[in-house]
């Protein structure tokens, strides 16, 4: 079945999966099925679990609907061009037993789908976020008030769509195969398994519940993690954030300068502070920070820096070939978990950059 | 005899009426088939015009289904204005037939178009052997200025490499004169009803196309501005050119010469 994606070139993935049997336990559990791309990311044990973990469908919300999820998903992951994640939300929706053409019907027109308001501004939101990032944030949050919207519900779209904007990038930048999530509803064993794919799927999801308040954080970070307490989603964020920083691949000042030119990139004026405040801690002078920031490059970085400071900045505006090719390049200049880390934390740092956006200015 | 007659007739009947179910269910088939290549289409379309235009843009046109006025498209941006112009064209098309002088211009403008894309610059217009584009003005780019120097550096080299062959070919060599400028304007779909582009307007690009005029006077192939010098890299090799007037601006205007 065609679809809208097929179109978008896709190269082919410079990463070999690699079995990792403890991971795939973890996310069976999680998931309640097998997730075979997690083995491509199995080098950089933080980054896969956050694929996991960050999931909203597994317990991270509290009010919103899951076929909103789905939908919001799905529109982003076709804003990203991610056709990895953007089969993988398709086959959800079909699976979950929505036929084809209301599936078409909705990628095809999403203003005029038979949609209630609600799940429309929550699409709206989506696609604008995806686009526009924090430079959008004030009117999208005034185009979801006014479909009657709440503040909690407004947050956990907000979630849905930077978490998408994640795992798009993360599938999309890894150059992840899409064929075999694209094949998955033709297949005749596939077809012949919906109903219980329906079921298991049914199962795996499920509404968390109300966390206790005043889960600790460090920065940076901290304050879009406070953002979220009472919510699953706090201690969620907080668990992969302390993995990424303890992660021994990239050094903590490689990981914050990445962090820091994608907030750069977005014009974000959430993260900068916490950012810029780490990087000094790791002995980094403002005036080294500003250099960095305004041309992408500064004598005082290690050679790793100075290939994935500029890495950084293709995350944000990309198109997937584009960039693939540009990973298969530094492919042959970096070790293996070396670049996957980066692309895992260039791939958050662009999702929480507009979560903060939306959520830690949200008056 | 007769039940036996019946039931023949209502087969023929029921087979009739297969069929022409069958017809139907095949036309509604082809027409689906049909139907979905051209949403396929649409949306590709749509996807391209993303590239034309701010994807904001598109969706408007598309939500709508009608062309938006200037204001309801149209807001002010910073952004990096880069005009490039070829060095006596004029002389060169006289000596040329015209389908190989199209030839040549269109190779010149495929590397030069490559150029600026690769360094994230948009193709805004072709005007005769000139050409105008810009960076920042569809997505936010706080590194324009290094952008846009990059990829003027980036057309050098691409035309050097053209140069080799065309003189190969025993054509003449191709001369290149780039200004580049910095400043604000007004970012929008510009246009009559008829045809309409996504463009950026202001004194920012008229000091551009200016400033590419200066090339010819200071006889080097690129120049920038000093607002555009004041955001650049350090590490860019730059060499202070004269003030001139240019036609428009009352204060004679500063550039650099950019080397490398």
């Amino acid at each position: 079945m065609a679809t809208a994606l097929d179109h978008v070139a896709w190269e082919p993935c410079p990463f070999e999966p690699q079995r990792d049997r403890a991971l795939e336990t973890y996310a069976r559990r999680k998931q309640r099925m097998p997730n075979p791309a997690l083995a491509y990311f199995a080098p950089v044990p933080w980054f896969a679990r956050a694929l996991v973990d960050l999931h909203p469908e597994y317990g991270l919300l509290l009010r919103l609907d899951y076929e909103v999820m789905d939908l919001v998903q799905l529109v982003v992951s076709q804003e990203n061009s991610c056709r990895f994640c953007y089969a993988a939300v398709r086959a959800m929706l079909w699976a979950q037993g929505m036929s084809r053409a209301r599936i078409e019907r909705i990628e095809q027109d999403l203003a005029r789908a038979d949609l209630p308001p609600r799940t429309l501004a929550a699409i709206a939101f989506g696609r604008s976020q995806s686009r526009t990032g924090p430079a959008g944030a004030a009117a999208a949050r005034e185009a979801l008030a006014r479909a009657g919207v709440g503040a909690e519900e407004m947050r956990e779209i907000a979630f849905a769509v930077a978490l998408t904007d994640f795992s798009n990038r993360a599938h999309s930048i890894a150059a992840i195969p899409s064929r075999p999530m694209e094949r998955m509803p033709e297949q005749l064993h596939v077809r012949l398994m919906r109903p219980l794919m329906n079921l298991m799927l049914r199962r795996s999801r499920f509404h968390g519940q109300r966390t206790p308040e005043g889960a600790a954080s460090v920065p940076p970070h901290s304050r879009l993690v406070r953002a979220y307490e009472g919510s699953p989603i706090a201690a969620a964020l907080g668990r992969t954030l302390e993995a990424l920083w303890a992660s021994p691949v990239l050094t903590r000042r490689c990981k914050l300068l990445i962090f820091a030119v994608v907030s750069r990139g977005l014009s974000c004026q959430t993260c900068p502070h916490e950012i810029v405040s780490g990087l000094r801690r790791e002995g980094i002078s403002d005036a080294t920070v500003a250099q960095v920031l305004t041309h992408l490059d500064a004598p005082e970085l290690d050679p790793v820096e100075r290939l994935l400071v500029p890495f950084a900045r293709e995350t944000i505006w990309y198109e997937p070939a584009t960039i693939q090719r540009r990973v298969r390049a530094l492919r042959e200049q970096l070790a293996k978990p070396q670049l996957l880390e980066a692309i895992g934390v260039a791939s958050l740092a662009n999702g929480l950059c507009r979560l903060g956006a939306m959520v830690v200015d949200a008056p | 005899m007769i039940r036996g007659a019946l039931v023949g007739a209502a087969l023929i009947v029921l087979a009739a009426l297969a069929g022409a179910l069958y017809q139907q269910w095949r036309r509604a088939a082809g027409l689906r088939l049909q139907l979905d290549a051209a949403t396929l289409e649409l949306q590709q379309l749509q996807v391209a015009c993303s590239r034309l235009a701010p994807a904001g843009v598109v969706q408007r046109l598309v939500a709508d289904g009608t062309t938006p006025s200037a204001e309801a498209t149209a807001e002010r941006k910073v952004a990096t204005a880069l005009f490039a112009d070829l060095v006596g064209y004029t002389a060169m098309s006289e000596r040329l037939e015209p389908a190989v002088l199209a030839r040549v211009l269109n190779g010149y403008f495929q590397r030069m178009s490559d150029a600026i894309h690769q360094h994230r610059g948009h193709v805004s217009t072709f005007l005769g052997d000139g050409i105008l584009a810009y960076f920042g003005a569809i997505q936010p780019n706080p590194w324009q200025c290094d952008d846009a120097v990059r990829a003027a550096l980036a057309m050098r080299a691409a035309l050097e490499a053209y140069n080799v062959e065309l003189t190969a070919e025993g054509l003449p060599a191709l001369a290149l004169g780039v200004g580049i400028h910095r400043g604000p304007g007004l970012a929008g779909l510009i246009g009559a009803r008829e045809r309409m582009e996504y463009g950026f307007v202001g004194s920012t690009v008229n000091l551009a196309a200016r400033v590419q005029g200066l090339t010819r006077v200071h006889q080097v192939d690129i120049l920038v501005t000093e607002a555009l010098r004041a955001e650049l890299d350090p590490h860019f090799v730059l060499t202070p050119m004269p003030p001139e007037t240019v036609k428009g601006i009352v204060e004679a205007v500063v550039t650099y010469a950019v080397k490398g």
